[in-house]
């Protein structure tokens, strides 16, 4: 599974939606996700990949897209090292 | 300086009222434990700040709603100091909502990071205090007794974080640990002007008899006199920091219509 796969996966689990609805377009405010559900996605894809996603850069989120790409720079990064 | 030698763990320290108390504490000479979760650079610029003060200061991320994560936070205080002196169960979060509206996600964040954590925090620092005695303040609210208006969930974990308070105040007597809480009223910080900007507070500083708000140092004072020696014989207390507010409504209705 993709770096995106297991994330939208993650995210639909805890905000209850199909994962089919999530897009690299899709807002979480289009997904009907409120604060909670936000802080528990962060927390648990911060689990999944072993890293850290401060509340300063996922304010800077506009997208899932954006959320994605934040992980994937963060786990080749923790690759690299 | 009364807390020289001391090592105090204060959970979410990074901003707010648990800033100011990790600074009050390393100003009466005490070494800190920044405990964080979501900021880490407010963390880290505590860290720096009671670093300037001439302590040591050490910066711990643990999502203190992790039973897992409090484990491995005290497995590393135990085996980078082996002590701890101090606990202040300050970190909090929760979901503004109506009581009909909680539902069970909403209610076991609030519930694990606001009261399931300080009663395993309390667990793990009993035994790095076991031989050294120590103090225990947990950072309260007025909405463990008073009715606020979205604040259910928030204060029902409050009321629960108090009566542990007492129960582990007396359990833990015996230990030479002393426990006690501090509530406060609406304190001046990031979180009340967000929940004022959201219309889901009123602006209570003309409603306060005290005449301006309760600021984190308010709260910072009475948890640094709670873990000194001169409250020994306090225990298992909820100090009131409110400015006067909880005991004169009436006055304070008045005074914020005129």
């Amino acid at each position: 599974m993709s770096v995106e796969e297991q994330i939208r996966s993650i995210v639909a689990n805890i905000v209850h939606v199909d994962e089919s609805i999530i897009t690299r377009d899709s807002t979480f405010k289009d997904i009907k996700a409120d604060s909670l559900d936000i802080v528990q996605a962060l927390v648990a894809v911060e689990e999944a990949f072993d890293i850290e996603i401060p509340d300063e850069a996922a304010q800077n989120f506009q997208n899932f897209g954006d959320f994605v790409s934040y992980v994937e720079n963060h786990v080749a990064e923790k690759e690299k090292a | 300086m009364p807390l020289e030698g001391k090592l105090a763990l204060v959970t979410g320290s990074g901003r707010g009222i648990g800033r100011a108390i990790a600074l009050k504490l390393a100003s009466q000479g005490a070494d800190i434990i920044v405990n964080f979760f979501r900021h880490r650079e407010t963390a880290e610029q505590t860290a720096k700040d009671i670093q300037a003060k001439g302590v040591k200061a050490e910066v711990i991320r643990a999502n203190v709603g992790s039973p897992a994560k409090i484990n491995e936070m005290f497995d590393t205080i135990a085996s980078k100091f082996g002590y701890l002196d101090i606990l202040i169960n300050n970190a909090a979060s929760g979901v503004g909502r109506s009581v009909l509206d909680v539902d069970v996600k909403a209610w076991d964040w609030t519930m694990d990071i606001n009261a399931k954590a300080a009663l395993l925090c309390a667990q793990q620092a009993a035994k790095l205090m076991e031989e050294r005695g120590g103090k225990m303040v947990s950072v309260s609210s007025l909405g463990s007794f008073l009715v606020l208006p979205t604040y259910a969930i928030v204060g029902i974990s409050k009321a629960a974080l108090e009566t542990l308070t007492r129960y582990l105040a007396i359990e833990l007597a015996p230990k030479g640990i002393c426990v006690n809480a501090v509530a406060a009223s609406a304190v001046e910080t990031e979180a009340l002007k967000f929940y004022i900007k959201e219309g889901l507070v009123k602006d209570t500083r003309q409603a306060t008899p005290a005449g301006r708000m309760i600021i984190p140092e308010d709260v910072a004072n009475v948890v640094a006199f709670l873990c000194s020696e001169e409250a020994f014989m306090i225990r298992g207390q909820t100090i009131i920091v409110d400015g006067g507010t909880s005991i004169a409504p009436l006055s304070a209705a008045g005074k914020e219509e005129s």
